[in-house]
């Protein structure tokens, strides 16, 4: 036998098997083949934020995806009247889809308001995993079409008709 | 006569090979002539002697004339090879001397060069030329005159004395030599065609080797190996076949000669052989004879060797500053004049730019700025904003139309004229090999370098320079590099000392906000961010056999790891560390992204595959001691907080824990000078100076601790008043082959912070704030608006509209021409193109 995690004794890899695992449970992961996420795993780092942290703030492109292990976290934005408070993301949400793919600024703020753990994946590290794997593209792409087609269904499914604003909004599907 | 290290003011391109021969180096040349006549002389005297030695001393019996006449001999012998040697040296010298000139001068010339011919030029080509292709001109170069009169004269000489041995048999046996000098150029003319092949190739194959080098990114991107590997084999096969001929040719003029000159004592052997029988020739005659005209071999073979330079050398010359020969579109320094002040009024009028192909990149341009007027420059990608800005700080040659500054064509200043008041920070500003230091002073020396004492002028103040790396925001970034330096003790004395007392200040102010992102050296835990040996020992080497790299083969190490039932378990972990790291990271390329967070490095990854493979069947006892030793050094150098794909088993942590107080004991005993254990009282010398100011190691390289980080070192430092300190060994910190240790962003600040340095009188920005995350952005902005309005005048191509607002004025520009000018408002307000690029097309 010379199956290295299966074999050896006690806790000997046991942070980077959890964050496989946590990494297959994420749609936007689960294609890419046990080779590349195991790379993506050894690469992601675990973070702890305090309460009133900043994760990310609008306007900068810091180029993080995160996946909250534990804690929670609000996501705001800012405009002419002022700091506005969009949801809480919490224990299990992934932001950074679109993050990884390429540079883009934000255009929220996520400050933790419980002590927060999270899984921390830089955009130079995907990237740099994603040109090793020519195949990738095309489970990446799917994934993103799927939680963009997801939205835009769930919106339509939950506006009320009427709202005239919505009706411009609605289709983020059609980009 | 010019004869200093640099030659006349002709631009090297219109010299021709001969001007090096003797306006360069007349001296030189002169003196070679002296030694040349001697040496020709040292040789002829031999033969003399030789035919004494037979006919005087020999056939007389006389001792005393054979020992006078073998003295002369050997006298005039030595002579001869002493001189030759002379006249290696002296032509070494010249050719060296020559090639150095010419590789200067060309240098000189070729950064010159407009922009657009780099465009089709290959930096692989300017190399080939500068290090390959002037070898052989400047070979030429020292033997131009030594090779021909030493050889000729010789010649003559051995000439001469033939006809006076014997009129009838010289000119017989010479009667080759007319034939060999017709036979010869014909051949020549064939090896001068396939030389200027190959030079052309040559330079075409350097082209492509540094294309493909520098876009290795590109290739690796797409797999693209056989692609590349076949357009390379093309070039190398056609090079191949070039050489081979030039070569064949240049065989073929050796072997022709060789025939040749060998028939010569076919025919004194046959025709003097029938003299000396029939007695109208005496033996020592034939014997002076036979030996110089066998002499005469070795000066025919060098001129033909010589011409054969001759013929290579012209050719790589002529084809080399054939290529070259373009002018500069400015001149470099002002004639009879001091470099002007600007003030920085821009009138532009009718500008037009087109490319070599007939492309209108520009047409019609008209604008006007005030000295101190910020104008921002938008549009579409394409448009022609950068071309704009690269016309107005004089990088094109624009087609048509007026530049002017303060009433100066752009196209009359010279380049100093320029550098004076131009600060230029382009879209992808180049950082070079060396210091922040030295780049960020970069533009602000080659504005005020003097010509004649090569050196610059003025520098910017210390002070000034820490002012504009707060302005531009680097400053930080400067300081962590300080702070991670490892200082040497001879050097810092004072500042280790504080750095010492700042340690206490900084557990007493910080030490418990800071606690989550450090992990403070403590003797009774295990440290989770240092790596196994550091856990060990806990302590500097004083002496290079205890230094981590050597410990694997420190013989008293090993033997306390054994003691202390340490060496089992680490070779366990070594291999469980190799399986993992092979398993993860075994067959992708090295990328030093990917391999970060590795305890193997990229370059050992293929031994640690190949010990993988023979631990598939081998137990760990049986592995050889090179194998071991291996597993145990990567065992040594294993940190969990960092090495995710593995754990550090608990029992092991203990283990390690235990063995540290019982390595001090021993060692402390046995060897009380090996190391300096961590003490919050000592400097640890084989520490940065950031961990010492902890004594301990920070847990993360997350973006949000290290700001916390900062702020904290700071504020400690400026109480401490040792900032500027830290800063200025910061500033030593060595940026990497085009600044590749840096970030995009602190690239981008540094070309910043080294136009602003210079405090131009005009400023262009072509997107220079691009790669900048939206604080520095904001900072660079206000900077510009409260620093910069009404002093400098800006031109600014901004790709991000929400920094527009406060510029003097904007243009939008579209295909090439100015769509409309005004400040931000009155554009808005007028619902024009400004309005559709800040709102979009829908609204």
């Amino acid at each position: 036998m010379n199956s290295s995690t299966e074999n050896a004794p006690e806790c000997t890899s046991c942070e980077l098997t959890d964050d496989l695992n946590l990494l297959r449970g994420i749609d936007f992961f689960a294609r890419i083949p046990l080779d590349g996420l195991k790379i993506l795993a050894y690469l992601c780092t675990r973070e702890t934020y305090k309460p009133g942290d900043i994760l990310f703030s609008q306007g900068d492109d810091d180029g993080q995806a995160f996946y909250l292990i534990t804690g929670k976290a609000k996501l705001s934005y800012k405009n002419e009247n002022g700091q506005q408070v969009v949801r809480d993301v919490e224990k299990g949400d992934f932001l950074g889809r679109l993050v990884l793919l390429g540079s883009m600024p934000r255009l929220f703020t996520l400050t933790a308001e419980t002590e927060t753990t999270c899984l921390v994946l830089e955009r130079a590290k995907f990237l740099r995993t994603f040109e090793q794997f020519p195949g990738l593209t095309d489970k990446v792409f799917q994934a993103i079409i799927e939680s963009i087609v997801g939205w835009d269904r769930r919106f339509l499914s939950s506006f009320k008709e009427g709202c005239n604003t919505c009706c411009d909004m609605v289709g983020i599907s059609l980009i | 006569m010019p004869s200093k290290e640099r030659p006349a003011e002709k631009p090297i391109v219109k010299r021709s090979l001969y001007s090096w021969v003797f306006g360069f180096n007349t001296k030189l040349q002169i003196l070679l002539l002296v030694v040349i006549l001697f040496t020709v002389f040292a040789r002829v005297v031999p033969l003399e002697m030789q035919k004494r030695i037979v006919n005087s001393a020999i056939k007389l019996r006389k001792i005393d004339l054979l020992l006078l006449y073998c003295g002369f001999f050997l006298a005039a012998v030595t002579a001869a090879g002493i001189l030759k040697y002379v006249i290696n040296i002296i032509e070494t010298y010249i050719a060296q001397r020559t090639i150095t000139a010419m590789r200067k001068s060309l240098y000189e010339h070729i950064i010159t060069l407009p922009l657009s011919f780099f465009r089709n030029t290959q930096p692989g080509t300017v190399v080939n030329a500068l290090s390959v292709e002037l070898n052989i001109p400047g070979n030429f170069v020292g033997m131009a005159i030594a090779a021909p009169v030493t050889n000729i004269l010789t010649l003559l000489a051995f000439a001469g004395y033939l006809i006076w041995l014997n009129l009838w048999l010289a000119l017989l046996s010479l009667s080759m030599y007319p034939l060999i000098v017709f036979l010869v150029p014909m051949l020549q003319k064939r090896v001068n065609r396939a030389n200027k092949e190959r030079v052309d190739m040559a330079r075409e194959f350097s082209g492509r080797v540094a294309e493909s080098i520098s876009g290795i990114h590109e290739v690796q991107a797409n797999g693209a190996y056989p692609i590349e590997n076949n357009k390379f084999g093309i070039i190398v096969d056609k090079l191949r076949q070039i050489r081979l001929v030039w070569s064949l040719y240049r065989f073929g003029i050796k072997t022709l000669n060789n025939y040749m000159t060998s028939l010569g004592p076919f025919i004194v052997f046959i025709l003097g052989g029938y003299l000396s029988i029939k007695g109208r020739l005496e033996l020592g005659a034939l014997v002076a004879f036979l030996s110089a005209q066998e002499k005469l071999y070795n000066p025919w073979k060098e001129l033909i060797e010589f011409y054969q330079v001759y013929q290579d050398g012209m050719v790589n010359y002529n084809r080399t500053m054939e290529f070259f020969n373009k002018e500069p579109d400015h001149q470099l320094e002002p004639v009879g004049r001091k470099p002007f002040e600007l003030e920085g009024n821009i009138e532009v009028s009718n500008l037009r730019f087109l490319t070599d192909s007939g492309l209108e990149l520009l047409g019609g341009i008209n604008l006007s700025l005030k000295a101190g007027e910020h104008l921002a420059v938008v549009g579409f990608s394409g448009s022609g904003k950068s071309t704009l800005a690269q016309c107005i700080g004089q990088l094109y040659a624009y087609s048509s139309g007026n530049i002017l500054i303060d009433d100066h064509e752009v196209a009359q200043l010279t380049k100093r004229d320029m550098a004076r008041n131009l600060g230029f920070v382009s879209q992808s500003p180049l950082i070079f090999t060396g210091s922040i230091e030295e780049n960020l002073l970069y533009s602000a020396a080659a504005a005020n370098w003097n010509i004649e004492s090569q050196k610059a002028e003025r520098l910017p103040t210390l002070d000034d320079i820490i002012a504009v790396l707060q302005q531009t925001g680097i400053f930080v970034d400067v300081l962590r590099f300080g702070l991670n330096t490892v200082l040497s003790a001879k050097e810092y004395t004072a500042l280790i000392k504080t750095l010492v007392q700042v340690r206490a200040n900084f557990q007493l102010e910080f030490g418990k906000a800071l606690a989550d992102y450090v992990e403070f050296y403590d003797e009774t835990k295990y440290l989770y961010h240092s790596n196994i040996a550091d856990n060990l020992i806990l302590g500097a080497a004083r002496r290079v056999d205890f230094e981590q790299h050597m410990l694997c083969e420190n013989e008293y190490f090993l033997n306390f790891l054994k003691e202390a039932d340490l060496n089992r378990p680490l070779l366990g972990l070594g291999a469980h560390l190799s399986r993992q790291t092979v398993d993860i990271l075994g067959d992708i390329a090295p990328d030093p992204v990917l391999f970060a967070q590795s305890p193997i490095a990229p370059e050992e990854l293929d031994t640690f595959k190949d010990i993988v493979k023979r631990l598939n069947t081998l137990k760990l006892h049986q592995l050889d001691e090179n194998d071991q030793t291996h597993l145990l050094d990567l065992a040594l150098r294993f940190v969990p907080g960092k090495h995710k794909m593995a754990g550090l088993p608990v029992m092991l942590s203990g283990l390690i824990l235990e063995s540290r107080a019982m390595f001090r004991e021993r060692i402390s005993i046995d060897d009380p000078d090996a190391f300096a254990f961590y003490d919050i009282n000592q400097y640890i010398h084989s520490q940065s100076i950031l961990n010492n100011i902890f004594f301990g190691t920070t847990t993360t390289a997350n973006p949000l601790a290290q700001e916390k980080i900062n702020q904290s070192i700071i504020q400690l430092l400026i109480e401490e008043d040792i900032l500027e300190a830290i800063v200025k060994i910061g500033m030593q910190f060595q940026v990497g082959s085009k600044g590749d240790k840096l970030s995009g962003g602190q690239r981008q600040k540094l070309a910043i912070a080294r136009a602003f340095l210079k405090q131009p009188k005009l400023l262009i920005m072509d997107e220079a704030t691009s790669a900048l995350d939206n604080k520095s952005q904001t900072r660079i902005q206000n900077l510009l608006t409260h620093r910069y309005k009404g002093k400098s005048t800006l031109v600014a191509v901004v790709h991000r509209l929400d920094t527009i607002k406060t510029f003097d004025k904007i243009a939008v520009m579209k295909a090439g021409k100015i769509g409309e000018m005004g400040t931000y408002d009155d554009l808005i307000a007028q619902k024009g193109m400004l309005y559709e690029l800040v709102y979009g097309k829908r609204a």
